[in-house]
Formats: structure tokens, sequence, C-alpha cells
């Protein structure tokens, strides 16, 4: 199937870092090492250039837009040590707010989950993480956590807001009672997981799996279920899934999605948290489904190239292209992972599926049923014998 | 890592400049960005060329066709009725009843496809021909498929009625054969024209044997000589024994009176009866089943499914579905002649053949371009409770699946995603979750739409959306400076926090300009004024103001007085109370002269009080 493809000419005058969809797909923020922060409409395949947001003194490495409910809301952070928050007031995008507390390069933001309010997560390669909430007015409070990496940390992400125990609606005015929890990755090849506690941060859990820099972590959009999942990547080319079985949050176990041939920069999940995006070192973004067995496999490729992305049908009777193949499908290959020997057999009964064995299982069965036949002979043989 | 069965399709983002670059990625709620970018520059001021593009990349485009729209609302129709109708209907009514659900699905298909086809021959463009007539081919081959797994598992036609239904299937599907027929016949000389026999032989393969004597008759009478040959086929054909719809003949019955009959094509055959006349010496060999005859017919066949009915019909006209995957793949093999391999069509048509559900499904899965068959083919044969037989590991949860899938694809659509609500709906474990986080991602626009997606979250107590939507609203009113409109939403959200803000906007506006806006609103509050403090305070307010307009100055200025001791009202609105009391002091009402009085001395102890706030205020300079 051909993918339809806009290009939005975003006329940054230097490498772009990164880019994000608003809320809704309808508005699109870049950001660059040209210290520039733009803004675009890209409604109906369209573009129109709204802002052009100068403030930062260095390459700008992320943007983030922050819920509808609070307004337009965006906040970028920049190798200047600086956070910015800006503000669309009247029509017009203005800075609202400037955090100047950390000691270098600034790496990462992440707007919390709006039911905890307006919050902001930025971390820093002075290896703390600060949390700006606004509190009203125009103010915003700072807490930080000093040394959360040691060396620097190089992303953070918030876990969906879940109530514990049961949703109950609360009488209006009154704020439920949620755990509030994120993310953050380090250059001292650590995951960790931090809690609020009585109004204070605390690290809750540390992942350990990877054996150099974590360069990102993306916590996966909850469906409802009781499992907690973690998205972690690194320079030493894997890429883990971590999943976390009781509410609690303390077990938490890693699983290998793929161990790539270069550093691995981003990892981020689809918004029903169905499939994960990898973008690596190699040119190219992998997209990652879980099948049934909780295996994972490689749905898709997204490549650079030199065009060609036409493809004509070559008869004109019932033309059918290919399309992705879902991973769900795999699910013959029942536990067998690495299982190279086996083979493939099929009875010829009505609605029977080709059940796939091992061949340890195939001799098992094999030689059970050479017993079995040994012994009926065995016993018509005797039988015949005592007639005669 | 799984492995798949087929390499993940690679997608190919054009880009212009060969130098090592990375791809920065980011998810859209409906699109994904793409952008070239090369991690790790860490420094600042890299220079050298680089990339100023991003390139939003879009799939599942088939909901923008507008020819396709008839599809997906009809068919959503079609979708609620079945997730609707009567379970309880057992045996043969609920067959007939999912049944004619599967017809309904093909005429809709059928609807488009005309629709589809109209489009294609009316417009100048070539390149939207083209695409039209795609379409035409990708909506007939669905149409296809669809109608043979209905005759194999919807109907489960069983051995007799089997063949009758996949000739009509064939008949159905072969449609470049009608040209051929009325080009014959409606010429001056039928049996004459270049085409007759080819017409003949045409309905002979598809078992239409009264319009191939119809049309023998013909040649008969423009040929005197060949009257008794004709004589013998044209009875030969009467009398062919088919088998029967309703419980007229058994099987054995019918397999008997055949047998007979063949033996008696094979002696008029052997005996030389046609050797004079080729044409019709293979069509009696064709009646005899001969196998390398029907394929000397290949080209009026045109597909290998074609010849597999042809062949069932005149060899083994009793065959039991079971039995169909065995000849189905010697027809292939016969009819491709290894020439060329099986198309994507052709694998999936075998996997129906072999019964292989769940292989037909995962093909059409591979080979369409968008969920809506799979989805919808899926749900009809989850409700024929054949997936629950079959030893899958998922059994319903595929039909949950490809839903899921359907429906998220709608949402990306401005209308369409109405249709994925009830979708959602009808998936029992993961529907209400994924319809929360899909819905919340519409964009609000207008007021209307806003209150469109805020009656299905209502109809569904979805109220973390519904608290969330009211809020995003009250804030693009305030934004835009509706105040009324901002009030009421954020009463409706139950924000009482940003209830007060718009209070106070209201206020401040009164103290600027002297009056309200918004009255209506603010006079109808009910016990919704109870919200927040600052909201009660601009409620009863106006409450004031409106009785002092109604010359009720004895209960409006009960209500000043109440405002003034009920510490509501917030300081910096102090000195307008005061201001408005004053009057109230110069009434003079006949009755209840003496609580004036206190009421008075009250008011002027209160005015010191005000003017001490006043003092201190203007001391700290606010």
């Amino acid at each position: 199937m051909v993918s339809v493809i806009n290009t939005v000419d975003t006329s940054h005058e230097d490498m772009i870092h990164d880019a994000q969809m608003d809320y809704y797909g309808t508005r699109l923020a870049t950001c660059s090492s040209d210290r520039s922060v733009k803004i675009f409409d890209v409604r109906n395949g369209g573009q129109i250039l709204i802002a052009d947001l100068r403030g930062h003194e260095g390459p700008v490495w992320q943007v983030a837009w922050a819920h509808p409910m609070y307004g337009n809301i965006l906040a970028s952070c920049s190798y200047d040590r600086k956070v910015i928050i800006w503000k669309e007031e009247n029509g017009t995008w203005e800075k609202t707010y400037e955090y100047t507390g950390h000691d270098s390069s600034v790496n990462s933001v992440c707007w919390a989950p709006h039911d905890y309010g307006l919050i902001l997560a930025c971390g820093s390669s002075d290896g703390a993480i600060s949390l700006l909430s606004y509190t009203g007015d125009g103010q915003w409070e700072v807490k930080k956590i000093s040394n959360a990496h040691t060396i620097g940390c190089n992303a953070v992400s918030w876990a969906p807001a879940v109530v514990p125990g049961s949703l109950i609606e609360q009488p209006s005015g009154q704020k439920p009672n949620y755990i509030k929890r994120f993310a953050s990755g380090g250059c001292d090849n650590l995951v960790k997981i931090w809690k609020e506690e009585d109004g204070q941060w605390k690290e809750e859990q540390k992942l350990e799996a990877h054996s150099d820099w974590v360069r990102d972590v993306a916590w996966a959009p909850s469906i409802g279920l009781p499992t907690s999942t973690i998205a972690s990547c690194s320079q030493d080319g894997r890429v883990f899934i971590w999943t976390c079985d009781d509410a609690s949050g303390n077990s938490w176990s890693p699983k290998l999605l793929h161990k790539f041939n270069d550093v691995v920069w981003h990892v981020s999940w689809s918004i029903t948290a169905n499939i994960l995006a990898v973008s690596g070192g190699d040119n190219k973004v992998t997209l990652w489904k879980e099948s049934v067995d909780g295996l994972w496999a490689c749905i898709s490729d997204v490549n650079k190239g030199q065009g060609g992305q036409q493809r004509y049908p070559k008869n004109p009777t019932a033309q059918l292209h290919r399309r992705d193949t879902e991973g769900f499908w795999e699910t013959d290959e029942a536990g067998a992972e690495d299982d190279r020997s086996s083979i493939e057999i099929k009875f010829n009964v009505p609605f029977e599926i080709g059940v796939k064995i091992t061949e340890e299982e195939y001799q098992e069965y094999g030689q059970a049923l050479e017993k079995m036949l040994g012994d009926m002979l065995e016993e018509t043989a005797k039988e015949t014998q005592m007639r005669n | 890592m799984e492995e798949l069965d087929a390499e993940p399709p690679l997608t190919v983002v054009p880009g212009a400049d060969p130098s090592a670059r990375q791809l920065c990625f980011a998810w859209g709620p409906a699109e994904v960005l793409v952008c070239e970018t090369l991690f790790g520059s860490r420094g600042t001021g890299e220079g050298g060329p680089s990339s100023s593009r991003l390139f939003v990349v879009r799939r599942d485009q088939d909901i923008y066709i507008q020819t396709l729209r008839k599809l997906f609302n009809e068919s959503h129709g079609i979708f609620i009725g079945l997730q609707r109708s009567e379970e309880e209907l057992a045996g043969k009514s609920r067959k007939a009843q999912l049944v004619q659900v599967s017809k309904n699905y093909r005429s809709v298909i059928r609807a488009c496809m005309e629709d589809m086809h109209q489009a294609a021959i009316s417009t100048r463009d070539p390149a939207l021909h083209s695409q039209y007539s795609t379409q035409v081919s990708i909506l007939s081959a669905m149409e296809l498929i669809w109608n043979l797994c209905e005759i194999l598992f919807v109907e489960a036609a069983a051995a007799g009625p089997l063949l009758l239904r996949l000739l009509d299937w064939v008949r159905l599907h072969v449609c470049d054969v009608d040209n051929m027929v009325r080009e014959v016949l409606s010429s001056e000389n039928p049996s004459k024209h270049e085409l007759f026999w080819n017409v003949v032989d045409i309905f002979v393969l598809q078992g239409r044997m009264d319009e191939a004597r119809h049309l023998l008759s013909k040649e008969a009478s423009a040929n005197p000589t060949s009257v008794n040959m004709y004589k013998i086929l044209d009875d030969l054909m009467k009398k062919m024994p088919v088998p029967s719809l309703g419980n007229t003949q058994t099987l054995t019955e019918m397999e008997l009176k055949w047998q007979h009959w063949h033996e008696e094509c094979q002696r008029y055959l052997q005996d030389g009866t046609f050797a004079s006349n080729s044409h019709m010496e293979s069509i009696c060999k064709i009646l005899l089943g001969d196998e390398d005859a029907i394929l000397e017919k290949k080209e009026l066949m045109t597909t290998w499914y074609h010849f597999l009915v042809t062949r069932l019909l005149y060899s083994h006209p009793t065959v039991k579905p079971m039995e169909l995957r065995f000849y189905a793949q010697s027809s292939m093999d016969l009819f491709l002649g290894g020439e060329s391999g099986p198309e994507p069509l052709d694998t999936i048509l075998m996997a129906a053949f072999e019964f292989e559900m769940h292989q037909v499904i995962k093909e059409c899965s591979i080979a369409l371009s968008n969920w809506w068959f799979v989805a919808h083919l899926t749900d009809l044969l989850d409700h024929c409770k054949l997936l629950q037989s079959h030893n899958l590991y998922f059994g319903s949860n595929m039909r949950e699946f490809l839903l899921l899938e359907y429906a998220s694809g709608l949402f990306s659509h401005h209308s369409l995603w109405q249709l994925g609500v009830d979708y959602f709906d009808h998936c029992p474990e993961y529907g209400r979750v994924y319809l929360e986080l899909h819905i919340e991602r519409i964009p609000l626009n207008t007021e209307q739409k806003a209150l469109k997606v805020l009656r299905i979250c209502e109809q569904r107590q979805m109220h973390e959306q519904v608290r969330s939507i009211c809020k995003i609203m009250a804030m693009k009113a305030l934004r835009n400076n509706r105040l009324g409109s901002a009030l009421s939403w954020s009463i409706r959200a139950k924000d009482a926090a940003f209830a007060t803000l718009i209070s106070d906007r209201f206020l401040k506006d009164y103290c600027e300009r002297g009056c309200f806006s918004d009255l209506d609103l603010i006079d109808n509050l009910g016990p919704s004024m109870l919200l927040s403090d600052r909201l009660t305070f601009l409620g009863k307010y106006r409450e004031f103001h409106r009785l002092y307009g109604e010359k009720r100055f004895s209960e409006a200025a009960k209500l000043l007085l109440m405002l003034m001791t009920a510490h509501i009202a917030p300081c910096s609105f102090w000195m307008t109370l005061l201001t408005d009391a004053l009057p109230l002091l110069e009434q003079k009402e006949d009755d209840d002269v003496e609580t004036m009085k206190v009421e008075m001395l009250r008011l002027a102890l209160a005015r010191n009080l005000a003017r001490v706030i006043v003092k201190e205020g203007t001391l700290e300079g606010s």
C-alpha cells in the first residue's frame, strides 16, 4: 500500500533535533540547532508557519506539547541549559516562563499526565532532574532531584495516571489520590523510576540491564491492564521492554526486544501502546508489535532513500497490494523461539491446522507409537498362536 | 525476537541527500513524523548541508476516498444489526439469517463497485481513472472472495447444493462472457458468427444447458446435415442429471442416474457419432469430464477456479466440501501449468477451498490495504461460531483485534470516527479503553462537535473524558473572550478553580464597564452556583442588581447585606459593594423602619471597616 507523504519545509537553518505533533494532529512544533523553535499549522496536508520562537542560545534538543486543557503551551529544552515554556496568548506565541536552574545542557522534557496538573519534568547533563509545577498566576514551583543519574540524565518519561484502587468519581473540586511516577534514563546505564511521596520525589526502582548510556525511555500508555510497560534504549544497541505485573510496582522484568548494530537513540509508543517505534543509527525507524506469546516482531521499516515510492499494479484484474504483516499472526511458534529444528506435520482430518512440533517431540511420539503397535502385534500373534 | 512469514515491508521516505543521517521519528494521533537528523551531534553550529525538510507520513488513506464512503457507512449498519440480532434463533433459521447478512454485505460491495465504475468512466483525469479502476478490481476481488466464503463457511453448503452454488458463483464473476453472448445473439445469423461455438462452449462449461441447447438449435436449423447429431447431443444435454436443491432425490439416487448418463455419453462418443463435427465432439468430451478437452477451452474460462468448477460439474457433481481441496490444488496446477506462480488472490481462494479460514483471513490482511474486509468477514464468521471451533490460540480475540484495528483507522477521519465508536462498543475486552484513548484526540473545532463527542462520552459514563473535554472547551472559550461559554463549560466540567477564575473575570469586567455580559447565563445558574464561592457571589450579586432594577429595595438591601457579611465577597470588591449600598440608604421604605435603622447602623460600621481595608490596600500599593 502506498503511504501518502507530505513534505513540510521547515526552513530551519541547521539540523532538526525534534518534531512533535500536538494532541489533535493539527499543529507541529520543530526545534533545531539553529536555536529556534517553529510552530506550523498542518491541517489538510498544508503547512503554515504560525510562530518562529527565539530565546534559546544553543541547539534546542526537544519540544513537548502540554495537554490542550491548559491552553496552547509548548516546552523546549536546549544545550544552553535553559528550559523555556511558551504559551499562545491572544493569537501570539510568547515566552511565559524560563527556567535556568541547570548547570549543563537540558536533554529532555516531558509533560506529566494532565490529571496531575501542569507539571514538566526536565532531565539534564548535570545529572539532575527538575520538576516545574504551575501554581497559578504565572508562577511555577520547582522541585529538583540532584544527582538523579551520575554524569547525566538523557531522558524522562511519565507513567500514565492511574488512581490506586477503584476509580470512583470524586466529588467536584476534590483531587483523587494519584501516585505520581516517572522513569528516567541516564549516563550511568540505568533506568530509574521515581515516585512522589509526601511531596518529595524518591527513587523507587533501579532497572539495570544496559551496558552503556541509556539514551531514551518511554512509558507505555495504559490500556487498562494491571501491567506497566517501559521501553528503554541505549548506546549499547539494545532495546529492552520492562514489565511490572503487580500494582505496587516492585518487580520489573526486562525482555530484550532486539540487539541492533548501532546506537539506538529513540523509542516511542503509539497512542494505544500497541506499536513501538525504534529509531537508531542505521538510517531507519523500525516498528515493533507484541505477539500473543509475548514475543516482539518487527512489522515495518521506515527508511530514507531515493524516491520511487509509487508501485503500479501489474495486471488489471484483482490487484491486491501487500500490506504489513502483523506479529499477531505468528503464533504457531508456541514458545519455540530459537527452534530451528521444528518440523511441520499436517494431518488429513477436517478442520485441522498444521501443528508444528520439535524434533525431540517427534522422536518421542514416534517411539511411543512404535511401542504401541509392537504391543498390539505381539498380542495378535499370541492370540493366533493360542488358537492354533 | 519473533520471525514473521514475510519480510516487514519497507516504507521509503524520499530523501535527497546521500550523506549518512538518522531518522527522527514521532507519533502523531493519526500520522507519523519523520525527519532527517544526526543524533549525537551535541555541539553547536555543526554547519554543513542539512535537510530542513520534515515528512508527515499517513497510511490508511482509503477512508478518504469519497466513493468508499458508502461502503463504510452501510456496512456499519449491517454490522450493528448483526450484533443486535437474535442469538436465540437456532439451527436453520439462524443460518438463514446469517446468510442474509452475508448477502447484504456483498450487495454493499457491489453497489460501491458500481459507483466506483461510474466514477472511473466519467472522469477525464487519467490518474484518477487509473485509481478508480484499480479500486473496482479490488472490490470485485473482495466480493469474489466473500461470496466463496459465504458458500463454504456461512451457508456451509453440503454435497449436492454445493456444486450448484459454485456454479452460480462462477457464472456471476466471469463477465466477459456476457459481451460475447450479446454480440452473437444480436447478429443476423448467429450460427455463422465466428464466436458462435465459443459461446456454446462457454454455456456448456458453465453448465447453462438450456441456453446452450437454444443456440445449438439455431445451428441445427441452419445446417440440416447435422440434424441427427444435434438431436442426440441435445438429448444428452437435456437429460444430464444435476443435484437438486430440494429433497426430491438423495445423493445416491443422483449418483446412480449420473453414472448411467455418463455411460450413455461414453457410448455415443466411442461410436463416432460426433466424429464429423469437431465442435460437437469436443462438447461431448466436455460432458464426459475429459480434462484435456476442458483445458483446451482455457481462454474461455480465464481462471483456474472456473476450470475447477467445470471439472467438478462433469466428473464429480456430488463433490463433498472436504474433497474440494484436492480438486482445487490439482485444478490450479493443471490450469497454470507452471507458467506463472499463484497471485495473492489465488492463494486466498485456495485457502478457502482448503477450509483454512484463518489462512484466508491472514492472506487477506496481507494483501488488502485496509482492515474493512477482514474485520467484517471475521466478525460474521465469529457469529457463525466458526472461529471458536478452531483450535486457535486467540479464538474470538482475533475478531476483536481486527475490529479494533479497523475502528482505530476510522478515528483519523473527521466524520467517520462516529462509526468507529460503535465498533469499539462491540469489543468487550479493549473496546472501551481504545475508545477513551481515541476520542480524546478528536479535534473539537466547533461547539457542536464538542457536544457530540461529549454526548458519546456521557452515554458511556466516561467521566474522565467528559471532564477533560469540558475543560478544554472552557479554556478555548476563555482565550477567545467568550466568558459566558467558558463559564458554562467549566460548570459542566465541575471545575471549581476555573469557575472561580471566570467569575473573577466577569466581576472585573463589571467593575470596568459597569454592566454584566451574558446575563441569561448568570441569571439561570441555579444550584450549579454552588460550584465555587466566587461563582456564588457572582450569581447573588447579579440577583442583587436585578432586585434593585425591579425596585424591590428591601430585598435588595437584605441581599447586599448578606453578601457583605457572608465572607464570600472578594476583598477587591468591597468598595464596589459599598458604593452600591449608598443609594439604598437613601431609599425610604414605610414598613420595617426599625429594622432599617439597625441595618443602617450595621452598614455604617461596615463602611468604616471598608475604609480601613481600602486604606490598608492603598498603603500596600495594590
